[in-house]
């Protein structure tokens, strides 16, 4: 994208976003992301997104806790083999507190690297091309275009009722 | 009462964190006295042995035990308020949900320091982990009180983990408006958070995932709890009611103390438009719910001691209602249900002073449920001749007052320190048509 320009379009109002979305859509200048404070369901409707797939790393931590709560309750249980209050030495009962518990936990950690690893963050060099406004009461429309398109891009979001920031 | 607007909430929550007056540092200096005084009372415990305390043969579980099951169950309700009230799509929680599940993670971290006090030998604690000790013994996870050490343990990270995973995008909003050395640390702090779309599209999805599980989660944290007596087989502990009875009764306590932390925070930071008096009528409502639960378990238990003929239960609860802790027994049954009725007049659930007054009550009468529980249990066992008596000496009130000065503090610090109100759930709630402009 070397030689690109980056314009953002600040709005106010989240439904402005989505007209402008749409518009961008059909126009000749790159959609880069949209910055939002909140998480809307009609820009991520607008977008077409499809569905994350952290779920799946929450769910092979789920998996991999449930194994690993089993196996750390029989391991102990195996290690002296001394029979209490006349249960079975693997008393699958009360190991299945161990591995419920261990299932969440592990659920979360998959969730979190998910989280992570898809976001990718932490990212401290990501800031580039954002505005701080976009965390309060704004939302950020960025675009890419070549130079000689910077006027027109910056007409575009003025049209559609936005602010105009143009990054250097 | 002006309509809230995103600028607005923003404004107000910033404002929190501006620099704290001359007597906010008086009231944290007289908590850190206060936790101080619980440490030293510790630390004497440690060196004196745990005889210090007042537990004695029968009575080997006191007020270690009881502040133990009280904290665990505060927690409780935030994790009902950002979970599961976050899954059933109940909007009123958005504007308390932050201050709820910083008192979660607060309240574990108290609760969690309980048995290493009760443990005596504090340095023997590594017993409890999976790794085997001098005599090459493993843990032996057919016990209750190891499932409470991966209960708690799970708990106290999951909750953690959602905390900050929810304050994630509010830490941006502040690094976006701080300059300096807070700007920097919130730099750090955010992860550089942008509110990208990508970000948002992972970030609702594994958020929802952290709900998902940590609804779960919290029942079978206290369900583990109950567990821990209820596998005894004391009189008035073994019963199959105890679990579905702790729950209910950690979350009544813990939306108790929701209102005794919120009262006070929406009167010194202005959050009058934010936290209104329908969000804590909302949550009185609620209080009456967990109220007759809890209501229903104590007469459900009178019920089953007489039904069931066994004499050692009908003695338990006999000496419940008229023996030497009657008067903790009265307290918990007119605190935790009769009192919280009062909240089905409208103006008394709308009325601050009452709310407090009553949130108040419920948690003192909380406590003194765990009271008449566990020390009733041991103190009336089988044998006549093993009954005995408990109270709690001053090393012990002395670490009581510690947790409690210890809990007050931290939420003092964040209070000041981070938003104490989620800035994006409330922006939400507008978006989504909720009117908390009151």
């Amino acid at each position: 994208m070397q030689g690109k320009k980056y314009i953002m379009g600040l709005f106010k109002d989240e439904d402005q976003v989505v007209s402008t979305l749409a518009a961008l859509k059909e126009s000749a200048y790159n959609f880069q992301r949209v910055h939002s404070p909140i998480p809307s369901h009609k820009i991520m409707a607008a977008l077409e997104l499809k569905k994350s797939r952290v779920g799946w790393f929450t769910l092979a931590g789920g998996i991999l806790g449930l194994i690993s709560g089993f196996a750390l309750a029989i391991f102990c249980a195996i290690q002296w083999n001394l029979i209490v209050s006349g249960k079975p030495i693997i008393s699958l009962i009360p190991f299945f507190i161990v591995g419920f518990e261990f299932t969440i936990l592990f659920a979360v950690f998959g969730n979190v690297i998910g989280l992570l690893t898809q976001t990718k963050l932490p990212d401290y060099k990501g800031i580039a091309y954002y505005d701080p406004r976009c965390s309060g009461e704004h939302f950020g429309v960025l675009a890419a275009c070549d130079p000689n398109q910077q006027e027109g891009l910056k007409d575009f979001f003025q049209q559609n009722g936005g602010e105009v920031k143009v990054f250097e | 009462m002006p309509q809230l607007t995103y600028a607005s909430i923003d404004q107000t929550v910033l404002n929190t964190l501006g620099p704290p007056k001359r007597y906010y540092w008086a009231i944290v200096a007289v908590l850190f006295l206060g936790v101080l005084t619980g440490a030293g009372c510790w630390i004497y415990q440690i060196f004196v042995g745990i005889g210090a305390g007042g537990q004695n043969n029968p009575v080997a579980w006191g007020t270690y035990l009881i502040n133990f099951v009280f904290w665990v169950g505060i927690a409780h309700s935030g994790t009902l308020i950002s979970a599961i009230l976050h899954l059933f799509r109940a909007g009123w929680r958005n504007p308390i949900a932050r201050a709820a599940e910083t008192m979660t993670v607060f309240a574990v971290c108290i609760a969690g320091l309980f048995p290493f006090i009760h443990l005596g030998r504090v340095w023997m604690v590594y017993y409890m982990l999976p790794i085997p000790n001098q005599r090459l013994l493993w843990p032996n996870f057919l016990s209750p009180l190891m499932f409470d050490v991966i209960a708690i343990s799970t708990y106290l990270t999951v909750s953690s983990l959602f905390w900050y995973t929810g304050l994630l995008p509010d830490l941006a909003a502040v690094r976006d408006r701080s300059q300096g050395t807070r700007k920097k640390i919130f730099d750090i702090l955010a992860l550089g958070w942008t509110g990208a779309h990508e970000q948002w599209r992972h970030y609702t999805r594994g958020y929802l995932f952290f709900a998902a599980l940590a609804t779960p989660l919290v029942i079978s944290v206290h369900s583990v709890v109950s567990w821990d007596f209820a596998l005894g087989i004391a009189p008035g502990w073994h019963t199959t009611i105890f679990a579905p009875y702790f729950v209910a009764g950690a979350i009544h306590s813990g939306l108790a103390m929701v209102l005794t932390l919120m009262i006070p925070l929406r009167k010194i930071f202005n959050y009058q438009n934010i936290i209104t008096t329908e969000v804590l009528e909302n949550v009185a409502k609620t209080i009456v719910f967990t109220g007759l639960i809890v209501g229903f378990a104590y007469a459900t238990e009178f019920f089953i001691a007489w039904y069931s003929h066994n004499t050692v239960e009908i003695e338990q609860f006999r000496w419940r209602a008229f023996g030497d802790y009657r008067w903790g027994f009265y307290f918990m049954v007119f605190c935790n249900t009769l009192i919280p009725l009062l909240f089905l007049f409208k103006n008394i659930r709308t009325t601050v002073a009452t709310l407090f007054i009553i949130s108040l009550i419920v948690n003192f009468g909380m406590w003194w449920e765990r009271f008449v529980i566990i020390v009733g249990g041991v103190a009336r066992g089988f044998s006549p001749h093993a009954w005995g008596l408990y109270a709690p000496t001053i090393v012990e009130y002395g670490i009581m007052l510690g947790s409690f000065c210890l809990f007050f503090f931290f939420f003092l610090l964040f209070a000041k320190h981070l938003p104490s109100v989620s800035m994006t759930e409330m922006k939400e709630t507008l978006e989504q048509g909720g009117s908390h402009a009151g």
